[in-house]
């Protein structure tokens, strides 16, 4: 809004006035909710950080035990043994608000399992499969944790980016405008009273 | 692996009764083994890359494998399906040339092949897998031919592979599978070859077949024993899982696996240190242990142990077949280590300790 635009007059001062009053107390609760929400970022940052840690080192062991069923079993025995799979792992979705920012939260079941209840017979396979299946469930939990904590991250930031350009635009924008409208209303309705007084005057005399 | 071969192996009218070849068949197999890789290759096999090894497999017994299905497959997966096609005809070879009694004890040991297909396109049928994957994962080194086998795995359903397999002796187990209990008939198939294994065991009093009993014997206290760990150390005490333990054991008798099976991973340990075992594997076991691949290691190394210890006491009998299988079956092994292990970027330490050299 230009001060160009702006009509001198008493009620748009007034207006102005409650604007202003409002885009403040806005200012300050959109800064409030940014340091907020960069408080609850760097808390998940850590957690995100702990969580990729685990995640490469379970991708890892993951690896080398299924590296070592490959190689002792044989590649063959690891690929029937996996046609056995019983239950798939399952996820549901739901949501959490975290300060107006609404975030994922990933429940999932049938991951972690036995191995009497993974689908294939005990006897006829090994430890060395037990051990990859296990890395693997481990592995599969750890991604469905960090896909959890990197999505409220991803979340988090985008609001935090978004909170921030309000709070600019109020702070070195929307509010300085307003206050210059208003000290443009207030300098010109000065003025035209002054005109008035002086107009007043030239009549009585 | 294309095998022209017929529905079942062997001889069937020399099968169970009539005469045995044991001269024939055992002067056959000493051929045979003197093309067993001899132990100092591997440590030379060690320190080559991967393309060394495979042009050095290439060039070994298995050139035939390797040239056939160098189409198909190619690096580790090459090498590995080349060498199971050669176990494969190794051991329907030993069917073939072997008669009577002799052939009996050979096809009974190598019905685990049977077993493993019967199974594995079972999963497959579970999974709906691809035919060419189910194919893919079989090894057609039992009785079974794959002709057979890759019938089987182009049936649409599991009750058709079931139907299929009406006039063999799986078929008792296999139609209870209702297609949500494959674990239990997985196992159930496992028991039978155990079962049938130690049935050749017999009552004979020569000494040769009391070896073989014993090494025989050996085998099933050692799956018991595998089986014990691994229930144990994913923390299950079920009375029922006495299902999964298979008799005939040389020193783990049924009673004494009865009585460890509620114990805690501590107890067990401390009730395990009373049988021979312990000795091959009491310095990778521990109560907070991690990993069961050394103790399944061990054990392994154990029984090949035991089988080549009496491999050459009596010629002319199944101990030095039975001897000849079990080091085509660690041949191939290693070999399978090897590449796979290096392929997978394993430390050579790791892959050495899995070796049974």
């Amino acid at each position: 809004m230009g001060v160009k635009d702006v009509k001198p007059t008493r009620s748009e001062l007034i207006e102005l006035k409650k604007k202003i009053k409002l885009s403040q107390s806005g200012h300050k609760l959109l800064k409030m909710k940014r340091d907020g929400l960069i408080l609850e970022f760097f808390e998940i940052l850590g957690k995100a950080k702990d969580v990729r840690t685990e995640l490469d080192a379970a991708y890892e062991d993951a690896s080398r035990k299924i590296g070592i069923a490959n190689a002792v079993d044989g590649t063959i025995t690891v690929k029937s043994t996996a046609f056995a799979l019983q239950n798939k792992p399952q996820i549901e979705l739901e949501s959490r608000n975290i300060m107006g920012v609404v975030v994922p939260k990933i429940e999932s079941s049938s991951v972690k399992k036995n191995i009497n209840e993974r689908g294939y017979g005990i006897l006829g396979t090994s430890a060395y499969t037990d051990e990859a299946a296990d890395a693997y469930e481990l592995l599969v939990e750890k991604i469905i944790l960090a896909a959890e904590i990197e999505t409220t991250m991803k979340k988090l930031l985008d609001d935090i980016e978004k909170t921030k350009r309000r709070v600019n635009a109020l702070e070195f924008k929307v509010i300085p405008e307003l206050q210059e409208s208003m000290t443009f209303i207030r300098l010109r309705l000065e003025e035209m009273e002054r005109e008035n007084t002086f107009r007043l005057k030239r009549i009585k005399g | 692996m294309q095998l022209l071969q017929k529905f079942k192996r062997g001889n069937s009218r020399s099968r169970f009764t009539g005469h045995s070849n044991y001269a024939y068949t055992t002067a056959r197999v000493r051929a045979m083994k003197s093309k067993i890789l001899p132990n100092e290759t591997y440590p030379r096999l060690m320190n080559m890359g991967i393309y060394e090894i495979a042009r050095f497999i290439g060039e070994s017994e298995y050139k035939e494998d390797v040239d056939e299905l160098a189409r198909q497959y190619e690096g580790a997966d090459l090498i590995e399906h080349a060498l199971n096609r050669n176990l494969a005809v190794t051991f329907t070879k030993l069917i073939k040339i072997s008669e009577g009694e002799l052939n009996y004890l050979i096809s009974e040991n190598l019905k685990q092949y049977d077993v493993w297909n019967i199974k594995t396109i079972l999963r497959g049928k579970y999974c709906k897998a691809s035919t060419e994957d189910i194919l893919e994962a079989i090894v057609a080194a039992g009785s079974l031919s794959y002709t057979f086998l890759s019938e089987l795995a182009t049936k649409s359903n599991y009750e058709e592979v079931v139907s299929e397999l009406e006039n063999t002796e799986y078929y008792a187990i296999l139609r209870n599978y209702n297609g949500t209990n494959l674990s239990e008939i997985e196992n159930q198939l496992d028991k039978m070859y155990y079962a049938g294994l130690f049935a050749t065991t017999g009552s004979s009093k020569s000494k040769d077949r009391k070896l073989f009993a014993r090494f025989i014997r050996i085998g099933i206290d050692i799956k018991n024993l595998t089986t014990l760990f691994r229930l144990k150390k994913a923390g299950i005490t079920d009375p029922d899982m006495m299902d999964l333990m298979v008799e005939g054991g040389l020193k783990l008798k049924i009673s004494d696996i009865e009585r460890m099976l509620p114990l805690s991973f501590e107890d067990f340990i401390a009730e395990l240190s009373k049988y021979t075992y312990w000795e091959e594997i009491s310095d990778v076991v521990s109560p907070d242990m991690v990993s069961l691949i050394d103790v399944e290691s061990r054990l392994k190394k154990h029984r090949l142990k035991s089988a080549a210890s009496f491999s050459n006491v009596y010629p002319l009998s199944i101990v030095p077949i039975m001897d000849y299988m079990l080091s085509k079956q660690n041949e191939v092994s290693n070999l399978r280590i090897i590449i796979r292990g290096k392929a997978a970027n394993l430390s050579d330490e790791l892959i050495r300790e899995q070796l049974v050299i």
